[in-house]
């Protein structure tokens, strides 16, 4: 593949995340990070071009994703690292090596969470999930193949409707799954023993942000005094919260994202449709973080971050890294 | 009796209810209304005890043609018990007391949206956002009428998955000339704190002014708690149901679950279960009022309304309900 080849195809996976087609927020990462793997190879000496034009484009497709901004951090680091101390030449056979190892950490921290979680679901639990969560699929299928018997109760999530696939993973895994319209949460609460949520990120103060829908089955399951697990790694923590930044919302503005383009015909333009992706949910409607170091109350965020990163985190901002990136020779 | 004759009139109604080619809370009850009118008009026959007899009989077979539905039963009680409560002394008289009865029911019924919308736009603001879910004629009316003074400044509408009632909605409330937003019912508490009220329908009011509306209307109620946004419930009077006067439930059905996936989808993911009920039930605390013809009422009046209405005792109630037979839903939503 050539360099330009690799640009188009980058550019496709940016409209891809943009409109939310690929859907954890693990598997995006993962995606992101083989393709600049890729990119090294076909763009060589242009690399560094490549980086700094479309590293801000990839970041702006999901600027929710934590998990996205904090592994394309490390990557820079090493990799500015590496090519200050070897040079140029020599980082590019490195790159390789650099994502495979913050491969291999994405997965390790999955398996982490997915032990400590699933030690939490008991005998009898029906649980309700929303979305889909790579993390979570882990999470029930590590509780299956312990032998616990649950049942699983899934969101249609709309406006993309991915819940449909969760349900059907989750079903092909043996677990008895029930599918549920997305305005059918508050009904079904009572029924339900344990919320688990994944999350795009997690703010300072504990609050996570996930796919829209998360914070009104957090707000039904705090009614229904139903406890509200969000599982996600130290790495989808939001850093730049610390600062006061404020986390992007996606809002998609189409009409046939909500409707066929047939039950569209007549509309008139008064009516416009709007469609976030996202929404926050404030810490006090969770009740716990389960991450790879351990189960964490939505409070004690800022006291781990300060035990990982010292206070304030000393972390360098990602277009401080991408300008250092265009300055490399 | 041993052969009663239905006029074909009477039948034809019926089977379009059941059909529901007749759909619609209030167009049903109207119809229902109508069909004792021609049944009364069409008897044949002096004895007095025996028509009586045949407008019970005619009353129960309207009644059944969809026994969930609180509007249909509501609207021949209506007619039924001021036959039963008059002192009518021939077929004649009694004729006379239906068909005014059931015609009194349908002018009144055919006001009380316009009525609702009166009452109900006063309870809203200048500039107010309004959200509300589903299709519901009475809250229509309500935003509809506060928009034509002036004060309604945009609308969200929800999606409402499965059966999508909210494009309905906005149609409507776009022909008017209103800027609607349609959303995904998901993200109804992201958009709650942009709106300054919800008004909302309701299929069913419980005596403890519980609601029983479309699915998602209690998720509505409770982001709107939480965001301290007001709820208004817009409701004919014949949506009180007077069997829930004496602690019957409501019952919710479920609907099938190729509403919600394909067929295909079904068959590709057989250990899915999919579960599709449609109503679920609003607590009254989290509704501010309820807007009927008659005023606008805090749910916890609900029993006044129905007393009212019914011009019934709690007792004469309770005993009424021992003749009907009711489905109980276990699972009160």
């Amino acid at each position: 593949m050539k360099c330009n080849e690799i640009a188009r195809f980058t550019s496709e996976l940016c409209m891809k995340l943009r409109k939310g087609k690929i859907l954890s927020s693990t598997e995006a990462t993962l995606v992101v990070l083989d393709t600049i793997m890729r990119a090294s190879k076909a763009c060589n000496d242009y690399f560094n071009d490549y980086l700094s034009e479309w590293l801000p484009k990839i970041l702006h497709s999901r600027p929710a994703s934590q998990l996205l901004i904090n592994s394309l951090r490390q990557f820079l680091h090493h990799y500015i690292l590496i090519a200050r101390q070897k040079g140029i030449s020599k980082v590019l056979s490195n790159v390789r090596r650099i994502i495979q190892d913050i491969k291999d950490s994405i997965n390790r921290e999955i398996n982490s969470i997915a032990l400590a979680a699933s030690k939490r679901i008991i005998d009898d639990d029906v649980i309700l999930t929303h979305s889909y969560s790579k993390t979570l699929v882990e999470v029930f299928r590590r509780a299956r193949n312990d032998g616990i018997k649950f049942s699983v109760y899934v969101t249609e999530s709309r406006p993309v409707g991915e819940g449909l696939i969760t349900a059907s993973t989750l079903a092909k895994l043996g677990i008895k799954t029930t599918l549920v319209i997305d305005s059918a949460v508050r009904y079904v609460m009572k029924r339900i023993t344990k919320v688990f949520i994944g999350a795009e990120a997690i703010a300072t103060n504990g609050a996570v942000v996930s796919k829209v829908g998360t914070s009104a089955i957090a707000l039904a399951a705090k009614e229904a005094r139903v406890r509200v697990y969000v599982a996600a790694s130290t790495r989808k923590f939001s850093f730049e919260t610390v600062f006061g930044e404020l986390i992007e919302d996606i809002i998609l503005g189409k009409a046939y994202i909500l409707t066929s383009k047939e039950q569209l015909k007549g509309l008139n333009s008064k009516i416009r449709a709007e469609a976030p992706l996202y929404d926050v949910t404030p810490p006090e409607y969770i009740d716990a973080i389960i991450t790879e170091v351990g189960l964490l109350a939505p409070q004690a965020i800022p006291i781990l971050i300060k035990d990982m990163y010292g206070w304030p985190p000393k972390i360098t901002k990602m277009d401080e890294l991408i300008n250092e990136v265009r300055n490399l020779d | 009796m041993t052969e009663m004759y239905i006029p074909k009139e009477v039948i034809r109604i019926r089977d379009y209810i059941k059909s529901m080619k007749i759909r619609g809370a209030g167009t049903i009850a109207r119809a229902g209304a109508k069909a004792l009118a021609i049944a009364a008009e069409k008897y044949v026959g002096n004895e007095l005890s025996k028509f009586m007899k045949y407008m019970e009989c005619i009353a129960n077979y309207i009644r059944s043609a969809r026994p969930t539905a609180v509007s249909l039963p509501n609207a021949i009680m209506y007619v039924m018990n001021r036959l039963r409560k008059s002192d009518a002394k021939s077929v004649e008289e009694a004729r006379r007391i239906v068909i005014e009865s059931a015609n009194e029911f349908i002018d009144y019924s055919l006001k009380a949206i316009k009525i609702i919308g009166e009452l109900g736009a006063r309870r809203i603001e200048h500039g107010d956002v309004i959200m509300t879910h589903c299709h519901s004629t009475a809250a229509l009316s309500v935003i509809i009428t506060a928009y034509r003074q002036g004060k309604v400044s945009k609308v969200f509408v929800k999606e409402t998955r499965p059966k999508m009632q909210g494009l309905i909605t906005a149609k409507v409330l776009a022909n008017e000339g209103l800027d609607v937003i349609l959303i995904p019912d998901s993200a109804v508490r992201y958009y709650m704190r942009r709106a300054d009220k919800v008004v909302v329908g309701a299929d069913t009011i419980a005596a403890n002014g519980a609601v029983v509306n479309k699915i998602g209307t209690s998720m509505v109620a409770l982001a709107a708690k939480e965001a301290r946004v007001r709820v208004y419930v817009a409701a004919e009077s014949y949506k009180f149901s007077p069997l829930t006067l004496i602690g019957e439930l409501v019952p919710i059905e479920i609907r099938n679950p190729t509403e919600i996936v394909s067929s295909e989808w079904l068959r590709e993911n057989p250990g899915v279960e999919v579960f599709n009920p449609v109503f679920d039930v609003t607590p009254p605390e989290y509704i501010d009022a309820i807007i009927t013809e008659r005023g606008i009422i805090p749910p916890q009046a609900a029993i006044l309304i129905l007393m009212e209405e019914y011009g019934l005792s709690i007792k004469e109630i309770a005993k009424l309900s021992n003749e009907t037979e009711v489905k109980i839903d276990e699972d009160y939503g």
